[in-house]
């Protein structure tokens, strides 16, 4: 009894057969912006509230008597001396709430993106880490020889545990898009898996032309 | 739009961090000298409460104040939701490998299969996942070339030079593994007088 299944080497089945796989391939597509995107977009929001709250007020859609009232009411300070200690501890909070999530933003924008090594399995008493740059080199070197492809760029993305690959490849002006794409998983990333020892790396392909006519860079 | 908001967002939380800071300052310092008369470490507040005690909410500057917060909110929103990727998706070969390529790649690829052809001078190409528009410009069919009978009254080579380059992109796109097909759109502008 066999089955084409049967015929799948062994270790490309946990991978291959892995819904996480696709998923994991396509966060390497690019540096993900989402967290920037939000803090922008919260930030924006609250904004876009707070001044239309304001202008509202101002024009007196709430009311004209309230619309005559100074800005800093004595009605609200007020209240906020008869409670003095808790609005003290409140203002404490929110300020260090602002400190620390300010900073843990900026510092995440700022952060480059990581390049984590390649530990493989290699038995009970022994590791074997190859260098995110040895990947890139060995993954881009191959991909260079394919016909019609005139520049290649690799690298690593995401984190130790969950490692995936990007490559970058140039097309050369008469390259067949569509047998590169075929031959890119077949003979580069297949060439790959075996020096790895089989390990099956999710991979990001970023196909681009070179706008000169020509490679620029050889 | 990506670039702006990956600038904006550490300048952003770099702010918000800076309010915090002279936040706890300022409180930490009423706490502990509460002789100081009102007035913080860095912040005059007495001059801002007399300011703030006299201005009325239905004055002009509050007014302003209001719209302008109100505008630079309303465009950190649209800056946060234009940020997205612009991907073209191709079909991925394996379940692991995912494979992409750009609307400006997409666009020179169809780009240099118009230009190829004789017929075309020049062409302009916008790309995107669903849409790829051309504007071509070129010669009119040859003269007497293989005009059908009958056919010969009005000039009739214009659609039939869009009729050739949009054979050339959506043969391209046959030959492109892409994963949505886009739509494609031809608008050509033929030259006159002689070849």
């Amino acid at each position: 009894m066999s089955t084409p299944a049967d015929v799948v080497p062994t270790e490309l089945v946990p991978t291959a057969a892995d819904p996480r796989a696709g998923r994991r391939s396509r966060r390497a597509v690019a540096r993900s912006a989402g967290r920037e995107r939000r803090v922008v977009g919260v930030i924006g929001a609250l904004a876009l509230l707070a001044g239309t709250g304001t202008a509202l007020l101002a024009f007196g859609v709430f009311g004209s008597g309230r619309a005559q009232r100074p800005l800093l009411d004595p009605m609200i300070v007020d209240a906020l001396r008869n409670q003095a200690l808790v609005s003290r501890i409140v203002a404490l909070v929110v300020g260090v709430v602002l400190v620390v999530a300010g900073l843990v933003w900026a510092v995440r924008a700022l952060a480059p993106e990581r390049r984590p090594d390649l530990s493989l399995d290699a038995g009970a008493d022994t590791s074997v880490v190859v260098t995110s740059s040895a990947v890139a080199e060995a993954v881009a070197g191959q991909a260079r020889t394919l016909p019609g492809i005139s520049r290649a760029r690799a690298r690593m993305v995401g984190d130790e545990r969950e490692p995936a690959l990007r490559l970058t490849v140039w097309l050369a002006e008469d390259a067949d898009v569509a047998e590169v794409c075929r031959r890119i998983p077949e003979e580069v990333l297949a060439a790959a898996t075996d020096a790895f020892g089989g390990r099956v790396l999710p991979v990001a392909v970023r196909i681009e032309t070179d706008s000169a006519d020509g490679p620029r860079v050889r | 739009m990506r670039v702006l908001v990956r600038i904006l967002a550490p300048l952003l939380g770099l702010a918000l961090a800076a309010i915090g800071v002279l936040g706890v300052v300022e409180v930490v310092t009423a706490w502990i000298q509460p002789d100081r008369g009102g007035d913080g470490l860095l912040v005059p507040w007495r001059a801002w409460q007399r300011a703030l005690d006299t201005q009325l909410w239905a004055t002009t500057p509050v007014k302003i104040t209001g719209i302008v917060v109100a505008v630079v909110g309303l465009l950190l929103l649209i800056a946060a939701f234009a940020a997205r990727r612009h991907d073209v998706p191709l079909r991925p070969p394996a379940p692991h490998v995912t494979v992409t390529t750009s609307p400006q790649a997409l666009a020179r690829m169809v780009g240099r299969r118009v230009r190829a052809s004789d017929a075309v001078t020049g062409a302009s190409v916008t790309a995107s996942r669903r849409a790829v528009s051309v504007r071509a410009e070129g010669w009119d069919g040859s003269p007497g070339s293989q005009d059908p009978p009958g056919d010969s009254v009005e000039p009739v080579d214009t659609p039939r030079l869009a009729d050739s380059v949009r054979a050339d992109v959506e043969s391209l796109l046959d030959d492109l593994p892409l994963a949505t097909r886009p739509r494609v759109a031809v608008s050509v502008r033929a030259l006159g007088g002689p070849r």
